[in-house]
C-alpha cells in the first residue's frame, strides 16, 4: 500500500510538472528555460564532483596496486 | 516645476544606493543554488568532505546575505522619498511585485536562511537539504519580483492610464508577469548571479590550492564552481542575446545606445566594436567595424535593419506633436472631470502622453510650445549614447573573458590537473572582480539606456522626483555613500577574514600532507569518510 501511495504520489507530481511545461512553455518559455537550467546546471555541477570523487579513489587504487607490485619486486 | 539639479542628485542618489546593493545581490543569487548542489552530493554521497563545504560556503554566503538586505531595505523607501511623483503615478502597477517580494519571497528565504544556518544538528539531512534548496528558490524569487517591477519599467505592459484618478492602473497581472523583457531579463540576472557565485568560489579554491591549504575542499569546489560556472555563462550569453532582441522591439533608442548608431544604414549593418560616440555632434570617431555582424546580432538576419538614432528622433517629434494634445486635455480633466471633449481629446492622443510630458520640461504652458522646443525635447529622447555604448561593451567584453576562463577551468579540472596549473589558479583568484564589474556596467546598460523615462515611454525622469531642496538630497546622497562604503568594506574583511580562517572550524585539519601517500587498504582517505544516513 505504501509503495501504491508513493508511486502515486510521484505520478501527481509527474502530471503537475507536465502541465506546468506546458503552460510555461506557452507563455513563459524563459522561465520555463530557467527552471530546466538551473536543474541541469546543479546536477551537473554535483556530477562533476562525484565524478572527482571516482578519479581519486581510481588513482588511490592505482597507487596502491602500484605499491603492491614493487613490494612483490 | 522640479529643480533638475534635484532630479539628477535623486538619480545619483538611487544609482549609487543600486550599485552598491547589486554588489551583494548576484552573489547571493548564485552561491544558494551552488550551496544546494553541494549539500546535494552530501546527502546523496554521505561523504563528509560535501557537508564542510556546505557549511563553509554558506557561512561566506550569511556574510554576504546580512549585508545585502542592509543594502536593499533602504532603496524600496526612496521610491516613497525621492520619487513620489512615480510612486502616485504607477503605484498601483509597481506596488504590487514589491509587496509580492516582501511578503512572500523575502519572509520565505529570511525564515529558511535561519533554518539553514542553525539546522545542521536539529534537522535530518533531508530536512535540511529541503531547506537550503527552499533558500536558493527564494532568493531568486525575491530577484524575480523586483524584476517583474524593473520590467514594468523597460517595457510597460498590462497597464493602462487611468484620466479620471491620474494614475496608470494594472489591467492584466499576467501580462506584467509574463512581458518577454520580464522573462529574458530575470533569467539574464539570476544566471549573473549563478556566474558570479562561481567566480567567486573557483577564486577563493584557487587561492587554497595555490597556498596547499584545505586541498580536498578547494578541489571540489573548484570542480563544483567551473562547471557550475561554465553552462551559467554559456546561459548569460544566451539570454544577453534574447534581451537584445527584445529591446529592439521595446525600447529600440536603447538599443540604437548600445551600438552607438546614429545614422539609418542598408543591410547588413556593422557592428561598431570600438567607437568614441559624440552625443553632441551625433556621430562616432575612431571607429573599429566588423562587417554584418549588427543584423545578424540583434534581427538574427542579413536582411533586416535596425532603427538608427536620426529616425528615431524624427518618430520622436512626431509623437511628441501627438501627445501635446493629450497632456492639454489631462489639464482639461482635472479642471473638470466630467468634460466628455476632453475625455475624447485624450482617448484619441494617449498613447503619445508620456512624449508630451517630455515636451513640458521646455515648455511648461504647451498653448505656447514651439518647434525648436519640441526638437530639444527629441534631442533629448535619446539615452546617453557614449555611457551606454561603452558600459555594454565592458559587460560583454567580461563575459567573454569569463567564458574563456571557465572553459579552461572546466578542461584542467575535468583532467584532475587543475591544481597544477598555478597560471590558472592565478588567474581565477584576479578573475574575482570580474563579475561584479560586468553585473555593474550590465545594470548601467538597462538604466542609463531607458533614459530619459522612469517609465519607458510613459513618464519622463525629470518629472517624476520628489521636490525635496538640493541641500537635503546633498546631505542625503553623501550620507548613504559614506554609511555604503562603510558596508563594502565591512563586508570584504569579513570575507577575507573567514576566507583567511578557512574551514578549520569544521574538523577540516587544513593543510594538505607535504607527501601523499595512498591510504591503506580497505580504508578511505579523509575526503571520502560517509557518515551514516539520518
Amino acid at each position: 500500500m505504501r509503495t501504491f501511495l508513493y508511486f502515486l504520489l510521484l505520478m501527481i507530481v509527474a502530471a503537475a510538472v507536465i502541465i506546468l511545461a506546458a503552460i510555461l512553455g506557452d507563455v513563459g518559455a524563459w522561465y520555463f528555460a530557467w527552471l530546466v537550467g538551473t536543474t541541469m546546471i546543479v546536477l551537473i555541477s554535483a556530477a562533476g564532483a562525484a565524478l572527482l570523487d571516482a578519479q581519486e579513489e581510481h588513482a588511490a587504487a592505482e597507487g596502491l596496486a602500484a605499491v603492491g607490485r614493487h613490494e612483490r619486486t | 516645476m522640479i529643480d533638475g539639479t534635484v532630479v539628477d542628485l535623486s538619480r545619483i542618489q538611487f544609482a549609487a544606493t543600486a550599485l552598491y546593493h547589486f554588489l551583494f545581490v548576484p552573489l547571493t543569487l548564485g552561491l544558494s543554488f551552488l550551496l544546494a548542489a553541494m549539500e546535494t552530493v552530501y546527502v546523496t554521497t554521505g561523504k563528509r568532505i560535501y557537508k564542510q563545504m556546505a557549511q563553509f560556503w554558506g557561512g561566506l554566503f550569511m556574510i554576504n546575505f546580512a549585508l545585502g538586505v542592509a543594502t536593499g531595505l533602504t532603496m524600496e523607501f526612496q521610491f516613497g522619498t525621492n520619487w513620489s511623483f512615480y510612486s502616485s503615478f504607477v503605484g498601483d502597477i509597481f506596488g504590487a511585485p514589491l509587496a509580492i517580494e516582501g511578503l512572500m519571497a523575502f519572509f520565505m528565504e529570511s525564515t529558511f536562511v535561519g533554518l539553514m544556518v542553525f539546522g545542521w544538528e536539529r534537522l535530518s539531512k533531508g530536512q535540511h537539504l529541503a531547506v537550503t534548496w527552499l533558500v536558493a528558490l527564494g532568493s531568486n524569487l525575491s530577484a524575480l519580483w523586483i524584476l517583474v517591477a524593473n520590467g514594468f519599467m523597460q517595457d510597460p505592459v498590462g497597464a493602462a492610464f487611468d484620466p479620471i484618478t491620474m494614475r496608470m492602473q494594472l489591467t492584466s497581472f499576467p501580462k506584467l508577469i509574463f512581458s518577454p523583457d520580464v522573462q529574458s531579463k530575470f533569467v539574464h540576472t539570476s544566471i549573473a548571479g549563478y556566474v558570479t557565485a562561481a567566480i567567486f568560489v573557483a577564486g577563493v579554491s584557487a587561492f587554497y590550492m595555490l597556498r596547499r591549504r584545505h586541498m580536498p575542499l578547494a578541489k571540489r569546489s573548484f570542480r563544483m564552481a567551473a562547471l557550475f560556472g561554465v553552462l551559467a555563462t554559456m546561459g548569460v550569453i544566451t539570454l544577453g542575446d534574447a534581451l537584445g532582441f527584445v529591446a529592439a522591439r521595446v525600447q529600440p533608442t536603447k538599443l540604437a545606445a548600445m551600438e552607438g548608431l546614429w545614422k539609418a544604414e542598408a543591410a547588413p549593418m556593422p557592428f561598431n566594436l570600438i567607437a568614441f560616440p559624440d552625443q553632441a555632434r551625433q556621430e562616432n570617431r575612431g571607429v573599429v567595424q566588423l562587417p554584418d555582424l549588427l543584423s545578424l546580432l540583434v534581427t538574427h538576419s542579413l536582411n533586416r535593419t535596425v532603427p538608427a538614432i536620426d529616425a528615431l528622433e524624427r518618430q520622436a517629434k512626431q509623437r511628441i506633436e501627438n501627445g501635446i494634445p493629450a497632456v492639454q486635455a489631462l489639464q482639461a480633466l482635472s479642471r473638470d472631470p466630467k468634460d466628455a471633449a476632453a475625455l475624447a481629446q485624450f482617448d484619441a492622443h494617449r498613447s503619445d502622453l508620456g512624449y508630451g510630458f517630455l515636451v513640458q520640461r521646455y515648455a511648461p504652458d504647451l498653448s505656447k510650445v514651439t518647434p525648436a522646443q519640441v526638437s530639444e525635447a527629441a534631442r533629448d529622447s535619446i539615452p546617453p549614447v557614449a555611457a551606454v555604448f561603452w558600459s555594454f561593451r565592458l559587460m560583454v567584453g567580461f563575459g567573454l573573458l569569463m567564458l574563456v576562463f571557465f572553459v579552461l577551468a572546466a578542461l584542467y579540472t575535468l583532467r584532475n590537473s587543475a591544481q597544477e596549473k598555478k597560471w590558472l589558479l592565478t588567474a581565477a583568484v584576479w578573475m574575482i572582480p570580474v563579475p561584479f564589474l560586468a553585473n555593474e556596467f550590465g545594470w548601467l546598460v538597462a538604466e542609463l539606456g531607458r533614459q530619459p523615462w522612469t517609465v519607458f515611454g510613459v513618464l519622463p525622469t525629470w518629472m517624476s522626483a520628489s521636490t525635496h531642496t538640493v541641500t537635503y538630497m546633498a546631505f542625503s546622497l553623501i550620507g548613504f555613500v559614506a554609511l555604503y562604503s562603510v558596508f563594502i568594506v565591512i563586508e570584504i574583511y569579513l570575507l577575507v577574514r573567514a576566507i583567511r580562517l578557512g574551514p578549520t572550524e569544521h574538523g577540516d585539519s587544513g593543510d594538505e600532507p607535504p607527501q601523499p601517500r595512498p591510504a591503506p587498504a580497505g580504508r578511505p582517505s579523509a575526503a571520502h569518510v560517509t557518515e551514516p544516513e539520518g
